[in-house]
Formats: structure tokens, sequence, C-alpha cells
């Protein structure tokens, strides 16, 4: 029986279109490890979270116990936007002149609601995460919202690390032709006539903003160039692709892996859920059957060239530890790990 | 007045002639070199798409003391953003 070869891999994306099984399938991924003994943690990026449900119990934005071993997290957009938004306002009081402040705090509140606002304020999490988690858990497990949004999610980094990369570039250039300019002006007072002093008070405040500038830029270049690292490193990263032996999650599935591939996203292979289960099933089900077999082929076919694992159709919904215990063992041979 | 001190007299002003100019030039180069990093950082204000206006939303405080001198030099006399009142 084929598995996943997820060896050494320390972040797990599972990703496919809405409604395959993502959820149960990462949290069959993360029983099956904590059962051998590793640290899982466990993450929702999905804003409608189905962890909780899943597992029968409740899971908030913070790491909660759920097994020996296993820890879950939801997380919540909208506190990581206020966290956020609480700290650029802090910012604020240090920089700004109190007469100023409502301007900038009613700036803030647009922000608040602004469209890619969660994305964003979910990026910065899920990317803090791949860069702490390995160091508490074996294995950080990624349950991800339906494609579209993940492979935003995945492509982000690139994006924003091009975009802070060309501001420090400004800033350099800005910086340089500065210094330029005061060289000059210290040759001019050198010569004598002084009223320098003015100035220089201007000045050094202007230096600090723009040490700071420089220093938040900087700062986020850091994270973004670091989470893309940890993203495209084969040795770090897998995304699992989940889909059904239907025709749209096929589709979408193979769009999603040529996106991947144009990301340099390593991909760890194909779950395919909800295969029919190889009993007598009935005239009904047998024709179902006989168009499972061609989706079957076609999957085969477009992901070739990576380890494909049927999980078949069960006979009850999967709720609660045991039951995911169960889709498992299907997925993940402990012996394989390393 | 010696030929010397004349000479380096001269010599001065010929020096602070040019570094006036140079330093002007210079100094128009880095404004405009600001202005550029202004417009990208609030872009979205001004309606062009901008991925990143979330995280530039944190360089906001850093910079608004030299947005009123930004919006004067691009010749709109008051702020052009709506949501972001200046003058």
């Amino acid at each position: 029986m084929t598995t996943l070869d997820l060896s050494g891999r320390s972040i797990l994306f599972v990703g496919g279109k809405g409604g395959v099984g993502k959820s149960t399938t990462a949290g069959a991924l993360a029983v099956s490890m904590a059962d051998a003994g590793e640290r899982v943690l466990l993450v929702s990026t999905d804003p409608a979270h189905s962890l909780a449900d899943l597992f029968d119990t409740s899971i908030g934005d913070t790491e909660k116990e759920i097994l020996p071993g296993l820890h879950a997290l939801e997380i919540d957009p909208q506190a990581e936007v206020e966290s956020y938004l609480s700290r650029v306002k802090a910012t604020m009081r240090q920089y700004v002149r109190p007469a100023m402040y409502s301007e900038i705090e009613r700036q803030i509140e647009l922000t608040r609601h602004s469209p890619g606002a969660e994305e964003a304020a979910l990026m910065d999490r899920v990317t803090a995460l791949m860069d702490e988690g390995p160091k508490r858990h074996d294995r950080v497990i990624f349950d991800t919202a339906p494609t579209g949004h993940t492979l935003r999610l995945l492509a982000l980094p690139e994006i924003m690390a091009a975009w802070t990369e060309g501001l420090l570039r400004s800033r350099d250039r800005s910086d340089s032709l500065g210094k330029a300019v005061s060289r000059l002006q210290r040759h001019k007072e050198s010569r004598g006539h002084d009223m320098s002093w003015f100035d220089e008070i201007e000045e050094e405040r202007g230096d600090e903003r723009t040490r700071k500038i420089r220093e938040v830029l900087m700062e986020r270049r850091r994270r973004f160039s670091r989470a893309r690292r940890l993203l495209l490193d084969p040795e770090v990263t897998a995304f699992v692709l989940v889909l059904i032996p239907e025709k749209l999650p096929i589709l979408e599935s193979e769009k999603t892996l040529d996106v991947l591939r144009k990301h340099k996203v390593p991909v760890a292979g194909v779950i395919v859920n909800r295969v029919l289960p190889d009993v007598p099933l009935g005239d009904f089900l047998e024709s179902r059957r006989a168009q499972e077999a061609e989706y079957l082929a076609r999957v085969d076919r477009s992901f070739a060239k990576l380890p494909r694992v049927r999980v078949p159709m069960l006979s009850s919904d999967v709720v609660g530890i045991e039951a995911i215990r169960g889709v498992g063992g299907y997925l993940f041979d402990p012996g394989t790990k390393s | 007045m010696g030929w010397r001190d004349r000479l380096e007299r001269v010599g001065e002003l010929v020096r602070e002639f040019y570094d006036v100019r140079h330093r002007g030039a210079l100094k128009r180069e880095r404004r405009d070199e600001d202005d550029l990093f202004m417009l990208l950082v609030f872009s979205e204000m001004m309606g062009i798409e901008n991925p990143a206006s979330y995280y530039t939303l944190e360089l906001l405080p850093l910079l608004y003391e030299g947005f009123h001198e930004w919006h004067i030099r691009m010749g709109m006399d008051h702020s052009p953003l709506e949501n972001f009142r200046c003058c």
C-alpha cells in the first residue's frame, strides 16, 4: 500500500477544493504522527474552521493540547489584525505629535476593514508559526483554506519581499544622497558661518525617523524572505494535495499543481479521499463505480509523478479521535518516519 | 591682505559657489526619491492597488510628518486623500 513519505518534513500544508476532506486528512496525519511519538502542532488557517468539529472539542486561537503530543490551533485573523493595529498605535504615540493622533487613528480604523487586511494578518501568523513552530514541535501541519486562498497565501511572501526590497532600495538612495548633502554642509561649517545648530536639531529628529523606517522595512523583509525560504525548501516543507474522484476537484487540483510547480513549492503527494470501497455496492453505486474508475485513471495520469494514496469512503462520518486515527492508518506509515 | 590670502579667499568663494549649486541638486534629488517613496507607501489611498497596504500602515506614523510637505510639493493644495485629512 502506498503511503506518503513525509520523513523529515517539519512543515506540511494540506490543501484542496472545499469539501474534499482537507481537515480530516490534516487531522489524520497529525494523530498518526502524534501516536508515533512526534510532537505535532495542527493549525487551521481556514476562516471557516472545522478542526474543533472534527475533534469534537473546543479549539481556539491559542495552542491547545488535544492528545498527548498533539496541539491544535485555529487562527483568528481578526484578532491578528487587532493586535497589529494596536502595535501601530503604540508606534504612533512614540513618533507623532499628539495633535495628529486622531487623523492617524482614523486611518488605522479604516485599515481594520480593508479587504486585504485579514489575509495579510493571516500570512503574518502563518509566517511566524513556520518560523517558531518547528522549534517546539517536530511537525507543524497547516489545514488550509480552499485552494485559491491558499495559493495566494503561498505567493504573498514572494510579492511582499520584492516590494519591501524596492522600498529599501529607495531608502538607500535617499540616505546616500542625504550623506552627500551633509558632507557638503560640514565643508561649509568648517569655513565658519554658522546657523547649523538649527538644522541639526531638525536633522536628528529626521535621522531617528529614517532609521526607524529602515528598521521596520528590514524586519518585514527578513520575515518575508525567511518564510519564502522555508516554503521552498523540500527538506523542510511539503504540500499535500487532497481531492475526491470527481470532475471539479480533479480539475482544480491539476491547476493547483501547476501553480505550486510554478512557484517551486515542494509537493509530497496526492490523497484521493472517498474512493468507493472494494465490496459489493448494488446496481446504483456499481454504475457510479464505473465512472469513478475513469476519474481515478485521470488522477493517475495527471499526478503520475507523485505518490497517490487512496482512502476509501467510510461507512460513517469521521468525527472524534478514534475515527480520525482510523483514517490515519491509510495515510501515514509510522515505519517510514525518520 | 597679501596675494596668498586674496587667492585663498577667491578659491573659497568659487568652492562655495559650486557647493551651493551641488548641494541644491543633491537635495532636490533626495527629495524626489523621498516623494517616490511616499507615493509607493500611500498608493492604496490614491486608488492604486497595493498588495502591501496593510504592511505600510506601520510606516504611517513615521511618514505622517512629511505628508503635508509632500502633497503641497505634488501640486495639491489640500490633501488629495479623502480619508486622510491634512489641511
